[in-house]
């Protein structure tokens, strides 16, 4: 095991790197360490065994953390580049072509897709409007100040849900930025959405049938926001979207710590369950993810440009084919 | 300047014998307190596209100008708008060739689209270039398509027409091969191709829409929309039977010209206010309208009332079908009505309005695509999500 895929594992396991970009970025790199000061094992062909070790990297990220959907389409696209080298470059040369090829990917698809996705989503926002994100979503986050920086003058409703509380870090840092702030837990989201005129959300992945899976509470959001005929701008990079169909959330998901919700963080008297804690009929479910039918999703923002959630599939034809990316 | 309608002119003048029989539609006690309103609004900030529409559109139809100009003589339609349309033009008239010039040429042909019009003025710029590098040329072509776009912000058949011809002429591998010349007349040829298709395009919609007009089918129509003029003339040429519903399509009363020229081809025409619309839904078995654009969600802009229309039918369960050719695709994607570039026209109340009440003065509503059962276009029969899958290939 390399030191800095061990560590990258670590800080996944600790929960100190969180958030789709910053986790498939932090893993890229680590790999691109990784390859940099690997060596071919004598009677050994590169392409067959980094493909292997890369898979051992892999495997040994999942025992720390599940991996997110847009971390598999990063290691699918780098296991095919190495698939496709080709077999005249030398050994140094076939891992700076592949170092090379981590760093565009990272610059392409997630930084630069990124100010794309500002720069469209930012003219959705008006002057005088009152957004709604839940959550903690970095593009939502870059989106919000740079509307800021553009002089538009709205007002940002922040809501945010137990156990994780994600929410509260971006708090902090957009009324550090100035901005005008609301801040309320999921269980309020009917009484502010009639307030409400454009709701910002983030994913984790988008699936071909316009299924946005995303942190668990988003659909309760994007539903209300439905009810409310508030439109829902879900900004995604393209590089998330899968060809996959989900019709529910439970056949794929991730498990989060089951104590988390019983448990209040920081308050070890406040635990009112403690008394059933082992009883053999019950059970605590912490899902991380929840999956958003398509029909209350007004419009996705990717690299792309803004699309309908039918047009997953297009994208997902035109550009995703074979994880070729770039 | 914006006119209303010919009745005005005829009414101003009191010459009643020269009144056509279709004059009675509009009330005449309104026309008194009409010329008062008109003169009250000075057109602040007019949509020229939405101008362009009631001048040829409106009932100002070419009959009734040649009666009108019968009875009042001096006063000229026509020459109005070819007036207004050269004092738009005038920034552009210091140079020996204007792409606004030939734009507005075109343009004052009734039967041509303005996107069409468009693609034509952009073609001649193409022949009349002098530039000797592909890369002048295509400079060339960007500004000139970047002036019509400005010209007239409120239309976007004419900006979707204008990116589809710089996408469809300039996108070829072919250009980089051949020497200057040969490329150039290439480009004029898919130049010419692609005004061909697009003037070809309203045929095409005719004939794929006629399997989806059954005999003895009532059928609403909103608004003038040369399309679906089209549509029904070419079924009723294939002798089907039918019968439409049009709307009055206030405020410049497009309807009235529809109805006008459906009860010539003697299809069976009723008129509705616009607000029957509801009322007379249960007898109807499809919706059919133009669009002045289609956006990237598959939803249209429209004329005003498109919007409750849709609303209406969706509710009621009766399809709604659009007619709009491939170059009104439009790399927008409003959220909602407001989300949009304003296009204002005044209305006429029939009486004056105290200047402390509001008036709404936007001319186009967006019909969002769950309301739409299919688009007929010229590139075949869509559902409305397949136009973000075109837009997508065209313009990536």
């Amino acid at each position: 095991m390399h030191r800095a895929v061990y560590k990258v594992g670590l800080q996944y396991l600790a929960g100190d790197i969180t958030g789709g970009n910053a986790r498939c970025i932090a893993m890229l790199q680590a790999f691109s360490e990784a390859i940099r000061d690997y060596t071919t094992p004598a009677e050994k062909t590169l392409t067959r065994d980094l493909t292997a070790k890369i898979g051992s990297y892999v495997s040994f990220l999942i025992e720390c953390r599940p991996l997110s959907i847009s971390m598999g389409n990063a290691i699918r696209f780098l296991k095919n580049r190495i698939a496709k080298l080709p077999l005249t470059l030398s050994e140094s040369e076939a891992k700076t072509s592949l170092c090379l090829d981590i760093d565009r990917f990272i610059n392409e698809k997630i930084i630069l897709a990124d100010r794309v996705i500002v720069r469209h989503a930012s003219t959705k926002i008006r002057d005088g409007d009152v957004l709604l994100t839940y959550g903690s979503s970095c593009v939502v986050e870059m989106l919000l100040s740079h509307a800021l920086e553009l002089g538009k003058k709205f007002h940002v409703v922040i809501v945010d849900s137990r156990p994780k509380l994600e929410g509260q870090s971006l708090l902090r840092r957009l009324v550090a930025n100035g901005l005008n702030c609301t801040y309320t837990h999921l269980n309020a989201v009917s009484y502010i959405m009639h307030e409400v005129t454009r709701v910002f959300l983030g994913a984790s992945s988008i699936l071909s049938n316009g299924t946005v899976y995303s942190r668990v509470g988003t659909a309760a959001v994007a539903m209300v926001a439905n009810a409310f005929s508030v439109p829902v701008l879900i900004c995604c990079e393209a590089y998330k979207f899968h060809e996959r169909v989900q019709l529910d959330s439970i056949c794929f998901n991730e498990l989060g710590d089951p104590q988390a919700v019983a448990k209040v963080s920081g308050r070890g008297d406040v635990n009112y369950l403690g008394s059933l804690g082992n009883k053999d009929n019950l059970q605590l479910l912490n899902l991380m993810y929840d999956a958003t039918p398509s029909e209350y999703i007004s419009m996705i923002v990717t690299d792309y440009g803004m699309i309908p959630p039918t047009s997953v599939p297009v994208i997902v034809r035109e550009y995703c084919r074979d994880q070729l990316w770039i | 300047m914006w006119r209303r309608s010919a009745s005005f002119i005829l009414d101003k003048r009191n010459d009643t014998g020269a009144r056509p029989d279709f004059v009675s539609l509009s009330p005449p006690q309104t026309t008194a307190s009409t010329m008062a309103d008109t003169l009250q609004n000075p057109n602040a900030k007019v949509s020229a596209y939405y101008q362009t529409r009631a001048a040829h559109h409106g009932v100002v139809t070419s009959d009734w100008l040649a009666q009108a100009q019968a009875a009042v003589g001096k006063y000229s339609p026509e020459s109005d708008v070819r007036s207004s349309s050269s004092a738009a033009a005038d920034p552009g008239s210091g140079k020996p060739f204007s792409v606004i010039d030939e734009f507005n040429n075109w343009r004052k042909q009734p039967d041509l689209a303005e996107a069409v019009a468009a693609i034509r003025a952009l073609a001649a710029v193409i022949r009349s270039s002098e530039a000797t590098t592909m890369m002048e040329l295509e400079i060339e072509l960007k500004k000139a398509s970047d002036s019509l776009k400005s010209w007239d912000t409120t239309s976007i058949s004419l900006t979707a027409g204008c990116d589809l011809f710089m996408r469809y002429v300039t996108r070829t591998s072919a250009l980089e091969y051949e020497d200057f010349n040969s490329a150039k007349s290439r480009l004029i040829e898919r130049a010419e191709k692609f005004g061909e298709i697009s003037y070809k395009a309203r045929r095409i919609i005719a004939m794929l829409s006629q399997d989806f007009i059954f005999d003895g089918c009532t059928i609403l129509v909103h608004g003038f929309s040369r399309v679906v003029l089209e549509v029904l003339k070419t079924a009723a040429q294939n002798k089907k039977l039918f019968r439409v519903l049009c709307t009055e399509g206030r405020p410049d009363r497009t309807g009235l010209r529809l109805s006008n020229e459906l009860a010539k081809l003697d299809v069976p025409v009723k008129l509705l206010i616009d607000s029957a619309v509801a009322y007379s839904m249960d007898e109807i078995d499809m919706v059919f309208v133009g669009a002045d654009g289609v956006v990237e969600s598959g939803g249209i802009i429209n004329m005003m009332g498109t919007y409750q229309i849709a609303l209406v039918a969706h509710s009621m369960n009766k399809p709604v079908y659009v007619a709009a050719e491939s170059y009104k695709f439009a790399r927008l994607y409003p959220l909602d009505q407001k989300d949009m570039a304003p296009a204002l026209r005044p209305i006429d109340f029939g009486v004056p309005i105290p200047s402390k009440v509001e008036v709404e003065t936007s001319a186009r509503d967006y019909t969002p695509p769950q309301y739409l059962t299919l688009l007929f276009t010229d590139l075949g029969v869509l559902t409305p999500s397949v136009v973000s899958d075109e837009l997508i290939q065209l313009y990536l």
